[in-house]
């Protein structure tokens, strides 16, 4: 069974061959659309390669994926021939409808199950050194849950047991998820024109034709000069006279126009004012919104788009808390359960903003802020006796005029590794020069 | 609301009909008035779909969501939707689907048999409703078309089988696309063409041709017998601006002026099938209206100024 997959629901042959794509068959394994894609700006979301999609194209099947995930349990076996096993699920208790199983414990395909319910009804025995085998051994309920792809519920698409060289069996099942393209996931054209959708527009919004002829997606004029994709237009150019005029599809292998290999560009416009569009693909669009004449020509055509599998479902995370790393005390950022990390072009900007609480807040306070006895003879560090209630420098080995700062735990971990390496590092402490005018007007606030 | 009246009197005049295909112009209006009743026609006016799908068996190739989108996206024939129930505000029922307000049952059982592909087609959807049925693409002529068949679902080898229950309910095209009853609905600025004929006549018959023939559509052409340019379809003109850039690369700019009626309209509607694009046209009225009667009655009222926020102040008038 495959780990992932990720299936397109409706594939199409792209509009536009070259001789590559030729060779390797892939137009016989199409891995893409083609979409309509009109050339503007169009409401604001559209920024740094982002695309606006159309409501009303996706939910007619455009971009829509199938994700599947395999997923597997082993039942482990123990000496004496005791083993964990699959047991049919209960039919009272609280667990009843986070069971949707069939009486072997394993879901049975095309079963939906949502996040957190329990997908192999699974028991492990209490003791595994009874000799007398599986009679009299007790078990325990050890169920195991999903948790979603991406959180959301999915389908059981295959179940499988199995068993491998060392005789653990275990079950092997696989999770299916039919995803509608959304905000946040990622597209690309075949030139590397790729782009994260950033708005989903009603179809009634969008620019059409006099034609009727509504983009599904739009991108940005900008993504040509930074990307110098020309290809792209030439592909919107060969896809829109091939759609239009019908035939083989245009070559549009690249750098063979001279030797006769691929159409030039010239020929392909000539076929579009055939079929009474503007020879340089432009068209002329109305506001969906208004109704009225959009000012500029908009080139517009049909461009093979993929959706690529970076999708936010899979993504997004954030957390309240989440456990600190051991050594630095500070907030983790692995997995999906930790938080957001507030990085070094994060912290920049906000001292960009002069924000220094927010800076102090973050960095400190909300990560892994600590409390250290400083001497104020000697600046090492020193401790508290709780026993006798004592603040002792451990450099002077007495009582001497120990102060508590606040400072990062990497702070305090910093001090100690360089004194583990013969270097002593010192605080020097000195009084806070208060303003007096700063104390009466803090004062003058509080009360 | 006291003042100067805006009203005008929009005039329709309708150019071809069909079922699924009407083309009218929209007359002494604006803009706004001829987008709204565009952006109705394409997101607001309801029609039925199949929107909830119980599987009992399936083991064709395609999996039980994709099997459910294309239903969904299978048009029926709706002329009852105007006056059904949204099974939200349904209170005859609980929304479950078995209701005669709010919704309709279909169910679908095939099984191949044969070593033949089956096809399994909109044509095996079965209703005791006869109202709201799968849209019939087959000619009237009564042809044996590739249509006929109706729109395939899956495909069956032998062995394999579906057998399901759908619901079908009313819902708009805002809502999701499976229930937009226009399969385009565009409109055009009327364009208005007035060739400089004392500025054409210095042109030679040779210019003039090539001039001519600089439009990607047929507008203008030239009588054979006084040589003079005419404009044979000024509605073909797709506002690209050849003709005016070829006059100007003549050396004879102001040769023709073109300019887009303020106030006519060209619209082409097409209709998935739902329902007759002349109706899909009335229902579009129809719903526009209800729309202003909603603002026309909370207009005065407290409740104004909470629904429209500031705008409240500017629909009184204020």
């Amino acid at each position: 069974m495959d780990t992932e997959l990720n299936l397109l629901v409706y594939p199409q042959k792209p509009l536009l061959m070259t001789r590559t794509i030729e060779l390797v068959g892939y137009d016989k394994l199409g891995a893409g659309q083609n979409a309509t894609v009109a050339v503007m700006s169009f409401s604001g979301y559209d920024m740094g390669d982002a695309i606006v999609m159309n409501k009303a194209s996706l939910e007619r099947g455009f971009g829509r994926c199938t994700v599947m995930r395999s997923f597997s349990t082993k039942l482990q076996s123990y000496e004496y021939g005791i083993q964990e096993k699959t047991v049919r699920p209960c039919s009272e208790g609280s667990d009843t409808k986070r069971m949707q199983l069939d009486m072997d414990g394993l879901p049975a395909p095309g079963e939906i199950i949502k996040p957190g319910d329990i997908v192999i009804n699974k028991q492990t025995p209490k003791d595994t050194w009874n000799a007398f085998g599986n009679r009299g051994v007790e078990y325990k309920d050890t169920p195991v849950t999903f948790n979603g792809l991406g959180g959301e519920p999915s389908v059981v698409d295959k179940v499988a047991r199995f068993s491998d060289f060392g005789g653990i069996c275990g079950i092997k099942y696989l999770m299916r998820q039919t995803r509608q393209p959304e905000v946040g996931d990622q597209f690309s054209s075949r030139h590397g024109q790729k782009g994260v959708c950033g708005a989903i527009i009603q179809q009634e919004d969008f620019p059409f034709s006099e034609r009727g002829i509504c983009p599904d997606l739009i991108i940005n004029p900008h993504a040509f000069p930074s990307g110098m994709t020309v290809g792209s237009m030439i592909e919107l150019l060969g896809a829109k006279a091939r759609v239009s005029v019908g035939g083989s599809p245009y070559n549009g292998s690249a750098f063979e126009e001279s030797s006769g290999g691929a159409d030039k560009v010239e020929e392909i416009c000539k076929e579009l004012v055939k079929k009474k569009f503007s020879y340089s693909g432009k068209e002329f669009l109305y506001s969906g919104i208004t109704g009225s004449c959009l000012q500029a020509y908009v080139f517009m055509g049909p461009i093979y788009y993929q959706t690529l599998r970076h999708m936010v479902m899979d993504k997004m995370h954030s957390s309240y808390q989440s456990k600190p790393h051991q050594l630095t005390r500070q907030p983790t950022y692995r997995s999906d359960q930790d938080g957001v990390r507030v990085g070094e072009n994060e912290r920049n900007c906000l001292t960009a903003h002069g924000a220094s609480m927010v800076i102090f807040e973050r960095l400190m306070l909300s990560s892994d802020v600590t409390t250290i006895e400083v001497c104020g003879v000697c600046g090492s560090l020193g401790y508290y006796n709780r026993r006798s209630g004592k603040k002792i420098c451990s450099s002077c080995q007495k009582e001497t005029d120990i102060s508590t700062q606040k400072v990062p735990y990497a702070c305090k971990l910093l001090i100690q590794e360089l004194q583990s390496m013969n270097i002593s590092m010192k605080l020097k402490l000195a009084e806070e020069e208060i303003n007096d005018d700063l104390l009466n007007h803090v004062a003058v606030n509080e009360f | 609301m006291e003042g100067k009246s805006y009203q005008r009197l929009p005039k329709i005049k309708i150019r071809e009909m069909k079922d699924d295909f009407l083309k009218f112009e929209l007359r002494d209006t604006d803009a706004s008035m001829a987008n709204a009743l565009r952006r109705v026609m394409i997101a607001e006016v309801p029609t039925i779909a199949i929107d909830l799908v119980e599987i009992e068996v399936n083991s064709s190739v395609l999996n039980d969501e994709f099997i459910a989108h294309r239903l969904g996206l299978i048009p029926l024939t709706s002329e009852r939707a105007m006056s059904m129930r949204f099974s939200r505000d349904c209170d005859a029922c609980d929304g479950d689907g078995q209701c005669e307000f709010c919704s309709v049952e279909f169910h679908l059982r095939a099984k191949c048999m044969s070593d033949q592909t089956l096809d399994v087609t909109s044509k095996d959807l079965y209703t005791p409703d006869h109202t709201v049925v799968p849209v019939d693409f087959s000619d009237p002529a009564g042809d044996e078309s590739a249509e006929q068949r109706g729109i395939i679902i899956v495909k069956l080898r032998r062995g394999q089988e579906l057998r399901l229950r759908a619901i079908a309910r009313k819902g708009i095209g805002k809502d999701h696309a499976k229930w937009s009853p226009a399969a385009t609905v565009t409109f055009m600025y009327e364009p208005d063409i007035r060739i400089n004929e004392e500025l054409m006549e210095t042109l030679t018959l040779e210019e003039k041709r090539s001039w001519v023939e600089s439009s990607p559509t047929r507008v203008f052409e030239i009588d054979p017998d006084t040589h003079q340019v005419y404009v044979v379809d000024a509605e073909a003109y797709t506002y690209d601006d050849e003709v005016i850039k070829k006059a100007e690369a003549m050396g004879k700019p102001g040769l023709v002026d073109i300019t887009a009626k303020e106030d006519s309209f060209i619209f082409t509607v097409e209709s998935t099938g739902a329902i007759k694009a002349s109706q899909l046209v009335l229902n579009a009225i129809e719903i526009l209206k209800q729309k202003l009667d909603a603002v026309r009655l909370s207009e005065d009222t407290v409740e104004a100024d909470d629904q429209f926020g500031e705008l409240g102040a500017h629909m009184r008038g204020g």
